[in-house]
């Protein structure tokens, strides 16, 4: 009888539930209006932030020990190390500020996603070990790392190379990557799709190089930074506010030195702007990364001193050409870099391709948007493409888009560390192309250079930014 | 007693007419005066008390915490000389009337006769209080501290004003100095232990007792370094300072009822520590530390033995002075790294040495290092504790222990090891935080020489 009636009461409920819904809504506004004066007691009551006067949930904190410039993967990756090496935890406010929470431009995102170990200079190779090891491990890393499918296809990385580089070869053997090289015979009889014309010799990694899917990185490490208690928030970088004093270097010449207290984060579409009071700043901009140095103060000045010295990144536009082709080169197909410049690699399993070539200087696209240049494709890219593949004389683009690479034009390798005037910044930034796959270990080499004080794991000291103005290029020849 | 309080008030106009370029160093010089006037009270020539008027009494128990407070105006305002450059100048002359209105109502309180006009001024040292917290603290956590800091002194201190109303009719009189005479033990009615919970909760949560010390970290830490200093070095010792008056007349019959609270002192002080030692945050490890050292001064009062009172005076004044100094050190670190965060500013030692001179010090006194008062005090206390429960020790002992622990460990995290990057250009010591420093701890270091006028009445 009991369970009769309650069924009745049921009946009733869901009667009355559509006689409501059928009327046009009134239940659900009152639903609303309830849970909103519950937000209102809540926040009110002591326990949770409360401002008397309008609602600032949408604004960052007023403080943050360290304020992270770039949400993309390299700054989520310093905010990751830094709260995984800070002893205890839980000692160190981060706030990651990001313009843009969609990634439409990030270069992540747009970001082809392969990683090889196939470099010329030392440091280069050690990041690069380090972030494949990070990405093989990820899954088993600290208990509560949600699973990140990254997908690393452990496949081959194949520099096809018009001259023998030994330096590289001793420098690649002593860091440890495996990697070998390939007469034109041994690279037909292991590819016969190629066609070797052309080919002085090939170098093939063995193991730890490939591609994944950088879109799976950042979420990854986007929620387990969160987990770890990192605030995020939209908004744009407009200002720092800064205190100078001058000093004297120890040959007599006077400088002026440089800290930031506040950082001015304005939020989207409003004039409206949050001054957050933080220790540090860490510039892991991306492309953008110039324009926030500027504002910092780093390069103004007479040209030829420290202070003149300008962040040298900026962004250049990449194109990624999307491709089927029928009867392309198969499941082994290897991460594929032509002596032309241009790239391809598989992506999925059916006869799908991706590639691309970089421009050379002088036709260097104008990186005001991301609009996609198909005639590049037919004029530069493809020629080489069918050249080196002939199957690839056939192929239909399905579609493109473009990307930037926070190019830097002195070197074209990675700024890491702090800037010698502007103390309090920390440059993780300008690595022109690889700086995705070597997000991990440079994330961990700026939070030992935070936390300790120096370079730990891996030394990075010829990347500071010292070299820009000391004129020292520290050069990567086998640029892609 | 007008002679300190008439000047006081007096110092309100001074801070408003004064112009733009001399409104600190006039603040600063005319407290600096009216602190060395307040030190002839020292003289106390006799064991009872030093009758100046109906209304103001000064004996040797108020009279080191009245030098307290009018020594520690002088630096509050110099203090907080940076952090308010920027506002404007009525701002600031705001803030310094705040200050000095909170002088008045602390100077009148630690010499009041009457018990009532002891409650209204206890009652009145939030308001000025409160304002300072939330109008120029710095996070927005700081409303939700004045509201934790407002209510739970509030609600503790309702009760008080019941039992001392009922006290005044049923007694006759609430003078301080007749009391002591007037209350007779009785037979013990149940109605006599809620008198004594409603006589003691006020203080209790003052001082703070460990159970209702959610406060006190919240506000310590979201005030400004003058709210931080006044609420550590004097606040706390209203609550010491009126225990100490009120269990002159309370029934002897009922002293089971301290127990709970002796337990939770004792328990408390041993969490409070251990919590230090997991701080990452420079001002919250001082609050917590105050949490232990006053609970402490609890301990000694209930147990109510000449020894323990004389170590719960000197561990008053001592504590004051000592934890208004690590505030100050721990403001000037916050002052140029903007983070409170211990880890991030290291290696101090290298570019500031004369600081980290001040910071061995105060770390030396916090940790009772022998031959300082802070050192006589607990080791009084201690000693009486031993005595009345011979297991106390060991909870005492691991105190101590523990807080040498953090102390070194505060100072060591922020003094020695390899510097931080960023911090290599910070300002240098201005010779303004230097008088601070010295400031605090010259009466501490003088004070060893002559203990005696700290130790209270039972001396």
């Amino acid at each position: 009888m009991f369970r009769g009636a309650l069924w009745l009461l049921a009946g009733r409920g869901c009667v009355g539930r559509g006689l409501s819904t059928r009327s046009g809504g009134s239940t659900p506004d009152w639903t609303e209006k309830v849970s909103e004066i519950k937000k209102k007691i809540q926040s009110a009551l002591p326990g949770g932030s409360w401002d008397p006067l309008y609602d600032t949930s949408h604004l960052p904190p007023e403080h943050s020990d360290v304020v992270i410039v770039g949400g993309g993967v390299l700054g989520l990756s310093v905010a990751y190390w830094l709260k995984r090496l800070e002893k205890p935890r839980g000692a160190i406010k981060v706030l990651v500020v990001d313009r843009d929470h969609t990634y439409s431009q990030a270069s992540t995102g747009l970001s082809v996603g392969g990683i090889r170990q196939q470099f010329s200079l030392p440091e280069n190779i050690q990041l690069s070990l380090f972030s494949v090891d990070f990405l093989r491990n990820i899954n088993v890393r600290a208990v509560k790392f949600p699973l990140v499918e990254l997908g690393l296809h452990c496949s081959l990385y194949t520099l096809i190379l018009t001259n023998i580089h030994t330096g590289t070869r001793v420098s690649l053997r002593q860091e440890g990557a495996k990697v070998c090289l390939m007469s034109p015979e041994q690279l037909q009889n292991k590819f016969p799709w190629i066609n070797t014309d052309g080919v002085a010799l090939a170098s093939y990694g063995l193991e730890g190089e490939g591609w994944f899917d950088p879109w799976c990185l950042l979420q990854g490490l986007r929620r387990k930074v969160q987990s770890l208690g990192v605030l995020f928030c939209q908004g744009e970088v407009t200002r720092f506010s800064t205190s100078s004093s001058r000093m004297q270097t120890s040959s007599g010449n006077e400088v002026t030195m440089k800290r930031i207290h506040e950082v001015h984060v304005k939020m989207d579409h409003s004039l409206e702007y949050q001054p957050v009071e933080c220790a540090l700043v860490i510039n892991a901009a991306g492309a953008w990364s110039g324009q926030v140095a500027e504002l910092a103060g780093i390069g103004k000045g007479p040209p030829g001193t420290l202070e003149g010295t300008r962040l040298p990144v900026e962004p250049r536009k990449r194109y990624v050409y999307f491709w089927h082709c029928p009867e392309g080169p198969g499941l082994e197909t290897p991460f594929m870099a032509d002596t032309s410049g241009a790239y391809f690699r598989r992506e999925g399993l059916g006869h799908n391709y991706v590639g691309g070539c970089s421009p050379t200087e002088e036709e260097e696209p104008d990186p005001g948007n991301l609009e996609v240049d198909h005639d590049f494709f037919q004029d530069k890219v493809w020629p080489h493409l069918a050249h080196r593949v002939p199957a690839f004389q056939s192929l239909k683009v399905r579609s493109a888009w473009a990307g930037y690479y926070d190019y830097n034009t002195f070197d074209q390798n990675g700024v890491v560390g702090p800037h010698p005037l502007v103390v309090n910044m920390y440059f993780a930034t300008g690595f022109s192309g690889h700086g995705l796959q070597q997000a991990p270990a440079v994330g961990r080499a700026v939070a030992e250079m935070v936390l300790k004080g120096q370079f730990q794991t891996i030394d990075l000291s010829s990347l500071l930014f010292s070299r820009f103005y000391l004129g020292e290029k520290v050069e990567e020849r086998n640029i892609i | 007693m007008l002679k300190i309080i008439i000047p006081t008030i007096m110092l309100i106009p001074l801070t408003w007419l004064s112009k733009s370029n001399m409104v600190w160093i006039n603040s600063t010089i005319y407290s600096l005066v009216i602190s060395m006037v307040c030190l002839p009270l020292m003289n106390q020539f006799c064991d009872n008390s030093l009758n100046l008027s109906m209304l103001f009494f000064s004996d040797s128990l108020s009279t080191p915490l009245l030098m307290l407070t009018t020594w520690l105006l002088p630096l509050m305002i110099i203090a907080s000389q940076y952090h308010m450059n920027k506002e404007s100048l009525a701002r600031k002359k705001l803030y310094i009337t705040m200050m000095i209105l909170l002088q008045i109502f602390l100077i009148m309180t630690f010499s009041a006769t009457e018990l009532i006009m002891f409650y209204i001024l206890f009652e009145a040292t939030l308001v000025p209080t409160l304002i300072i917290i939330t109008r120029w603290g710095g996070q927005t956590e700081r409303l939700n501290a004045g509201i934790y800091f407002l209510f739970y002194t509030l609600a503790g201190s309702l009760p008080l004003l019941v039992a001392l109303v009922y006290t005044q009719t049923t007694l006759g009189s609430l003078n301080m100095l007749l009391i002591q005479y007037l209350a007779e033990p009785t037979v013990h009615i149940w109605g006599d232990s809620l008198l004594w919970l409603a006589f003691m909760l006020a203080f209790m949560v003052k001082m703070p007792l460990y159970g209702l010390h959610l406060w006190l970290p919240k506000a310590h830490v979201e005030a400004p370094i003058a709210g931080s200093m006044v609420l550590a070095a004097i606040l706390l010792k209203l609550g010491g300072y009126g225990m100490l008056r009120i269990t002159a007349m309370l029934n002897p019959t009922i002293n089971f009822m301290m127990y709970p609270f002796m337990m939770l002192s004792l328990w408390g002080m041993v969490m409070t520590s251990s919590i230090c030692l997991r701080q990452t945050d420079l001002k919250s490890l001082i609050a917590y530390s105050s949490v232990s050292h006053m609970a402490l001064v609890i301990m000694a009062i209930l147990i109510q033995t000449p020894w323990s009172f004389m170590g719960a005076t000197a561990l008053m004044v001592a504590h004051g002075l000592t934890s208004s100094l690590l505030f100050c050190l721990a403001n000037s670190n916050y002052e140029r790294t903007h983070s409170r965060t211990m880890i991030l500013a290291r290696g101090l030692q290298t570019i500031l040495p004369l600081m980290t001179a001040w910071w061995l010090l105060a770390s030396l006194t916090n940790l009772a290092l022998p031959p300082s008062i802070n050192l006589i005090g607990e080791l009084f206390v201690t000693v009486s504790m031993f005595s009345w429960s011979n297991f106390s020790i060991i909870l005492l002992g691991i105190n101590i222990v523990i807080t040498a622990l953090y102390t070194l460990y505060m100072l060591i995290t922020t003094q020695r090891g390899k510097y931080t990057y960023h911090i290599h250009n910070i300002k240098p010591s201005y010779t303004r935080e230097n008088t601070l420093m010295l400031l605090h701890l010259a009466p501490l270091l003088l004070l060893m020489i002559k203990p005696k006028i700290i130790l209270g009445t039972m001396y």
